[in-house]
């Protein structure tokens, strides 16, 4: 049996940097990914098969055989389908194909309940810490992930301590125009800051601009996650050792309850125990919370950190309110990605709206996608008609769209069902619930505003879907195993150490206690960034 | 497999869906060979649909304009399309007549407007079409 100082379950943008900053502090560790490694070389840019459209699988896995989850709806559900709350599953997991958005949150997103009350039946709460506990995370993120953007226009936050480290990506002519609309409005315009280099650094080049970002791997390795920066200098370190393709299953305890390793299964199905001092949780709200209500004790029957019956609730994820629209003139001009201009004027402050969110323009929608998504809603779909829309106006229509901070309900949550398994034989994820109606209402108004901000840069016609009611996981899904000082209402500590536990933490979004109105893997990083550093400081 | 006859209609079919102009038609474009690729596939149990269903739209078109369905004109096979996906059926289908039709117009776009890996869009001729100019 291996011992080793640290095992790290997971490597997209949390625990690439737990294992990166762990080996780098001399610590023995065990990084397990259950995806494969994928570069560019690996990603046929397969336009029904990726992460941004998954009509029939995805690029970045998970396989869409072998991997299912349930809905108490009776729905089994394949990982491209809809209500799977797909996560990426290679090495560096979604920060391989993301937009890289990469934005702090504000500091009234840490403390949501205290600013506008908790609306009737939601778990709205406060974060235990705040934006200030944060920011020097952040900051790590910015610099050593590799953040691009203009920090001197980011009037919604403090001011930076240190700039971006490259400055932001040119402006498309699409972004202009929405630029100089939210400037005639009056509203707050800055640049969307992308974990993407602008110019060369940390040896790697610069964007080319391409029309394939979001979705896919970037040819020229401009994008930045944890693949190419964090988990490199794990292994550069000496101190890590990476397994990729390999489950684990359950956390192993000893009589005492207290957590000593972890069990994986390889593609045979060969199980393997591994000891370790500290073990770190990095699989995703979904996986984080199907891992500890897959792992029991006699000290905790239902699932490791789950006597209150907390993990897995309070699941959250981004609705994502937009408006489409055509312009009379050419609104392309070929520079990716896209999503350039931005306003934070709608997060907070908004009359009889609990929090709001971020609008941005997007990124260039593949043709299919703009075809299955993108169509007016008075347009045929075959025909003549469908054609010469497609023809006349692919270049002509652009769209903006944002997060709306979500209002957490603790009924729409991650169960385990012991009745169906994934392909190595453990019980996969159960969804049931939906977040709190509070969240369409907020989306409604979100979705008011960017028709504003369309018609404002001169849209001819607008339009785009009124959002309903579902359980929201499958776009940044967070919340699953919620900070709070309280262990009855909580999973984790400030420190994101599982209560109870002196050794178990967790370094992805399921500590999120609310999502912000924006992509959250900035965040994810810095939290991941300050609970390690944490486990160094502490050890 | 689909035969010759299934063949025939659904050519008709996917050029009524996408329909040739200055630029191709979905055929010509190769949304029957992303159509053929897939059935070995995503879409293979799809397949007994599309027999099922290729047949039922050659006996409707018999049935309210005495001809076969590629013997019909454009304006002929438009019109007859445009009942069967509001499910305005003359003859009794075995499947959902305009669940069918509905799924095979996503699956000609999806051909049509995917990447050429995908086995249709032959030269990317629809992304030159609506000018999707992919330069990295």
């Amino acid at each position: 049996m291996s011992q080793y100082d640290a095992i790290v379950v997971g490597s997209g943008a949390g625990g690439g940097i737990a294992a990166g900053l762990l080996a780098e502090a001399g610590k023995k560790v065990l990084l397990l990914e259950r995806g494969r490694r994928m570069t560019f070389a690996d990603d046929p840019r397969d336009h029904l098969r990726n992460q941004r459209f998954s009509r029939y699988g995805h690029n970045a896995g998970p396989d869409i055989e072998g991997n299912p989850r349930t809905h108490a709806d009776g729905r089994t559900i394949r990982p491209h389908e809809s209500g799977y709350q797909n996560n990426a599953a290679v090495l560096g997991s979604g920060t391989v194909v993301y937009a890289g958005q990469a934005w702090r949150f504000m500091p009234q997103d840490f403390r949501m309940a205290s600013i506008y009350g908790v609306p009737e039946s939601s778990s709205l709460a406060d974060w235990s810490i705040t934006y200030d506990d944060l920011a020097p995370y952040y900051e790590r993120a910015e610099w050593e992930i590799g953040v691009c953007g203009d920090a001197s226009v980011m009037s919604h936050l403090p001011p930076y301590a240190k700039p971006y480290p490259m400055p932001a990506l040119p402006l498309p002519l699409k972004s202009n125009v929405y630029k100089q609309a939210l400037d005639s409005l009056g509203w707050q315009q800055i640049r969307v800051p992308r974990l993407i280099n602008s110019i060369e650094y940390q040896e790697r080049p610069s964007c080319v601009y391409c029309q394939q970002c979001v979705g896919f791997a970037c040819p020229v390795d401009a994008k930045n996650g944890t693949q190419n920066t964090m988990i490199p200098r794990a292994l550069a370190s000496g101190n890590c050792i990476l397994l990729t393709e390999v489950m684990v299953a359950n956390l192993i305890t000893n009589d005492a309850g207290h957590v000593t390793g972890i069990r994986y299964l390889d593609e045979n199905g060969n199980a393997t125990t591994v000891n370790a001092d500290v073990v770190v949780l990095s699989c995703g709200a979904v996986e984080t919370a199907r891992l500890l209500l897959n792992s029991r004790s006699k000290q905790e029957p239902d699932g490791i950190g789950n006597n209150s019956d907390q993990v897995g609730r309070h699941l959250q994820g981004h609705y994502y309110p937009g408006a489409i629209g055509l312009f009379p003139e050419n609104m392309w001009d070929g520079i990716g990605p896209g999503a350039s201009v931005a306003t934070c004027e709608f997060n907070h402050d908004n009359d009889g709206i609990v929090g709001g969110g971020m609008l941005c323009d997007e990124d260039i929608s593949m043709p299919i996608k703009f075809w299955s998504r993108d169509f007016p809603p008075d347009v045929p779909r075959w025909g003549k008609a469908a054609k010469d829309f497609m023809r006349e106006n692919y270049r002509r229509t652009t769209d903006v769209k944002g997060p709306v901070q979500e209002i957490p309900h603790p009924d729409g949550r991650v169960q385990v069902n012991p009745r169906v398994r994934d392909k190595y034989g453990i019980p996969v994820a159960h969804f049931s619930g939906t977040t709190h109606p509070e969240t369409v209402r907020i989306a409604n108004f979100m979705h008011e505003k960017a028709k504003e901000w369309v018609l404002a840069a001169g849209a001819i016609k607008v339009w785009g879907d009124k959002p309903e009611l579902y359980l929201s996981g499958g776009q940044h899904q967070a919340g699953t195993c919620r900070m709070g000082d309280d262990p009855q209402t909580s999973v984790v500590d400030k420190w994101c150490k599982v209560h109870g536990h002196d050794n178990l933490f967790v370094a992805d979004s399921s500590p999120h206690v609310t999502n912000g109105g924006f992509n959250p893997v900035l965040t994810i990083m810095a939290l991941a960034w300050r609970t390690t550093e944490h486990i160094i400081e502490t050890w | 497999m689909l035969t010759e006859k299934h063949l025939l209609i659904l050519e008709a079919l996917v050029d009524c869906i996408i329909p040739p102009d200055e630029y191709p038609g979905g055929w010509e474009a190769g949304v029957g060979d992303y159509l053929q690729k897939q059935f070995e596939n995503d879409l293979h149990d799809v397949l007994l649909m599309y027999q099922d269903g290729l047949l039922a739209l050659d006996k409707e078109a018999i049935a309210v304009y005495g001809k076969a369905f590629v013997d019909l004109t454009s304006d002929e096979q438009v019109q007859l399309l445009t009942q069967i996906e509001q499910a305005n059926v003359q003859t009794k289908w075995a499947i959902d007549a305009s669940e069918f039709f509905k799924q095979v117009v996503q699956h000609c776009a999806e051909g049509f407007y995917s990447d050429p890996g995908n086995g249709g869009n032959k030269n990317g001729i629809s992304w030159e079409m609506i000018g999707y100019e992919v330069t990295a």
